[in-house]
C-alpha cells in the first residue's frame, strides 16, 4: 500500500479488500484519482489556519467560511484544527475513493 | 467533517451560543469603557488585522442602532449577525419537523461554492475587505 499515508490505518484493510474484489473496469478512474496529502494540509493549517484556508483546501467549504468569519473560531478552533486536520483530510480521501469502490 | 445532519446542527448551535455569549460579554465591556479583548491570533502575531477583525465591534454598533458605523467597521459583521439570527431558528424548526432542509441547503451551497465562477468572486470580495481592513487599521 504505497498510498497508505492518505488514509486512516483502520480503513486500509477495508480499502484493500474492496480493491481486490472490484473488477478491472475501475482501474483507470482509480489510478488517476487525486488525493489530498495530510501533511500539506497540516502545513497550511499551521500557517493559514486562522483564515480557514486548510478547510477550503480539503473541500470543507462551509467550515472554511465559518473559520474565516470568526477569526479561526477566536483562535481556539484554529489550534484544535492543527490536530484534527490530518484526520479530516484522510476521511475526505476515503469519501473520494468510496465513490469509485462501488 | 460535516457528513451528517446532527453533527452540523450541534456545531451550528454551539457556534451561535458562543457567538451570543461573546457579543454579550463585549457589549458589557464596551459599556464599561474598556476595549474589547484582543483574541485574534493573526493580529496578535503579525499586527495586521485579519479579514474578519472588527466583526464584534460591527455587530455591537449595529445592535446599538449605528448601522452605517457597523458597515464601515466591517461589513462581515452583518453576515455573521444574519447567520447568528437565522441558523438557530432554522435548526430548531428542522429538529421539530424532523426534516433536514438546512443540511441539504448547506451541502448544496458547499458544492456550488467550490465552482470557480462562485469561489473566485468570493475570494476577491474577502481580499478587498481585507485590504480595506488593513487601510482602516482596525
Amino acid at each position: 500500500m504505497s498510498n497508505a499515508k492518505f488514509f486512516e490505518s483502520h480503513q486500509l484493510h477495508f480499502i484493500r479488500e474492496r480493491l481486490v474484489e472490484i473488477d478491472d473496469s475501475h482501474w483507470p478512474m482509480l489510478s488517476t484519482l487525486q488525493l489530498k496529502d495530510p501533511t500539506t494540509s497540516l502545513i497550511v493549517s499551521i500557517l493559514a489556519g486562522n483564515l480557514g484556508i486548510d478547510r477550503f483546501i480539503i473541500g470543507d467549504t462551509g467550515l472554511g467560511i465559518g473559520k474565516l468569519l470568526t477569526c479561526g473560531g477566536l483562535g481556539i478552533w484554529a489550534i484544535v484544527d492543527w490536530f484534527m486536520i490530518q484526520k479530516a483530510t484522510r476521511e475526505k480521501n476515503l469519501q473520494k475513493i468510496q465513490h469509485l469502490l462501488y | 467533517m460535516v457528513n451528517n445532519r446532527n453533527r452540523l446542527y450541534s456545531l451550528l448551535l454551539i457556534a451561535c451560543i458562543a457567538g451570543y455569549i461573546w457579543t454579550f460579554l463585549n457589549m458589557h465591556e464596551t459599556h464599561n469603557a474598556h476595549l474589547p479583548m484582543q483574541v485574534c491570533m493573526f493580529k496578535y502575531v503579525t499586527d495586521i488585522p485579519c479579514p474578519s477583525c472588527g466583526a464584534t465591534r460591527s455587530i455591537i454598533a449595529a445592535l446599538t442602532g449605528h448601522y452605517l458605523t457597523a458597515l464601515t467597521i466591517n461589513p462581515i459583521g452583518f453576515i455573521i449577525a444574519l447567520i447568528m439570527l437565522c441558523a438557530p431558528l432554522w435548526v430548531i424548526v428542522d429538529l421539530l419537523r424532523g426534516s433536514s432542509s438546512l443540511f441539504n441547503f448547506y451541502r448544496k451551497m458547499e458544492l456550488r461554492l467550490q465552482k470557480p465562477q462562485y469561489s473566485i468572486p468570493m475570494v476577491a470580495l474577502v481580499l478587498i475587505n481585507w485590504v480595506w481592513n488593513i487601510n482602516k487599521g482596525l
